[in-house]
């Protein structure tokens, strides 16, 4: 018998075995009744807790803290982009007056 | 879980869902291996369904039970399935022998397994005839066989199921296809295949 007669013979025999209802059924049943229960939360009634939680513990709070600072530093630095936005809320004119205090000293070397 | 979500999801992920209590996850790991461990047990058995059955609700219910303490990223859901199934096949077959050689009048009828490939070959059935060529096999070797060229395992992964080297792995799926051939060879013409093909 050739090598491939017996490859072909194979590949029949890999056809996926049909499960019987009542089996499928049996193993079901066994794994709902080996399967644990799944363990109930206590509540905590702290609204420390709460808060906490709700932030997301350290790493929201780290979130929250980068935020914060992100957004004061755009305040300061007022990126040009930026600066069409904030003149619609707080417009601020900057008038500079320069006062010359120190004069230069050519007008006074002119004779006469 | 949603409907379609189950059939992406890994094998572990799912043992581990069942394990925390996901009632849909158990259904969809039954679905995926349980005609892989029938049909694997079946061959093995010699085409006991009766004992093929409870060899494969066993090896389910081992599953059920190892979840919980499942290490993931050790092994795969499959190959720790075939492992179980063959062990728990080599166990009912050495059972069986040993029934056999002590008494046979109040043994319980075995399945009929000692029809040789030269009465099968009589109808000319292929199919029929593979499976007895099979069960003629030593136990070993009929095990690498089926999980080579039925299966479709590799060599490692065969190596994992029989925890024996690959080089083994190779030499018993070797030997048996060997055996096989010769087992089928001379009835080319009763099995319908033509003559330089």
């Amino acid at each position: 018998m050739q090598d491939s007669d017996l490859d072909d013979l194979f590949g029949q025999a890999r056809q996926p075995v049909a499960v019987p209802a009542a089996l499928m059924a049996r193993v079901l049943s066994d794994a709902d009744a080996l399967q644990p229960v799944a363990p109930v939360r206590p509540r905590k009634a702290r609204l420390w807790q709460g808060l906490w939680a709700g932030i997301g513990g350290f790493g929201g709070l780290a979130g929250l803290s980068t935020a914060a600072m992100a957004g004061l530093w755009i305040g300061f630095a007022q990126p040009t982009a930026l600066v069409a936005v904030t003149d619609a809320f707080l417009p601020v004119d900057v008038v500079a007056e320069t006062y010359n205090i120190l004069p230069g000293f050519d007008e006074f070397l002119d004779e006469g | 879980m949603p409907f379609d979500a189950a059939s992406d999801t890994p094998d572990e992920a799912l043992l581990v869902l069942y394990a925390s209590g996901d009632r849909a996850a158990a259904q969809e790991l039954a679905a995926r291996h349980l005609p892989l461990v029938l049909g694997f047990a079946t061959r093995m058995l010699a085409g006991d369904r009766a004992e093929a059955e409870d060899v494969a609700q066993e090896a389910m219910l081992r599953l059920w039970r190892v979840a919980p303490d499942w290490r993931t990223g050790e092994a795969k859901v499959s190959t720790w399935l075939y492992r179980v199934v063959a062990n728990l096949c080599t166990d009912r077959l050495r059972g069986k022998k040993r029934r056999r050689a002590v008494g046979l009048d109040d043994a319980p009828d075995v399945a009929d397994d000692t029809q040789g490939v030269e009465a099968v070959l009589v109808d000319g059935d292929r199919m029929a005839a593979l499976n007895a060529a099979l069960d003629e096999l030593p136990d070993r070797q009929r095990q690498a066989v089926v999980l080579r060229h039925i299966e479709g395992l590799s060599n490692p992964e065969i190596a994992e199921v029989m925890d024996i080297g690959v080089e083994a792995v190779e030499s018993l799926t070797a030997r048996g296809k060997r055996a096989l051939t010769q087992a089928m060879a001379g009835r080319r013409a009763e099995l319908g295949y033509e003559e330089g093909s």
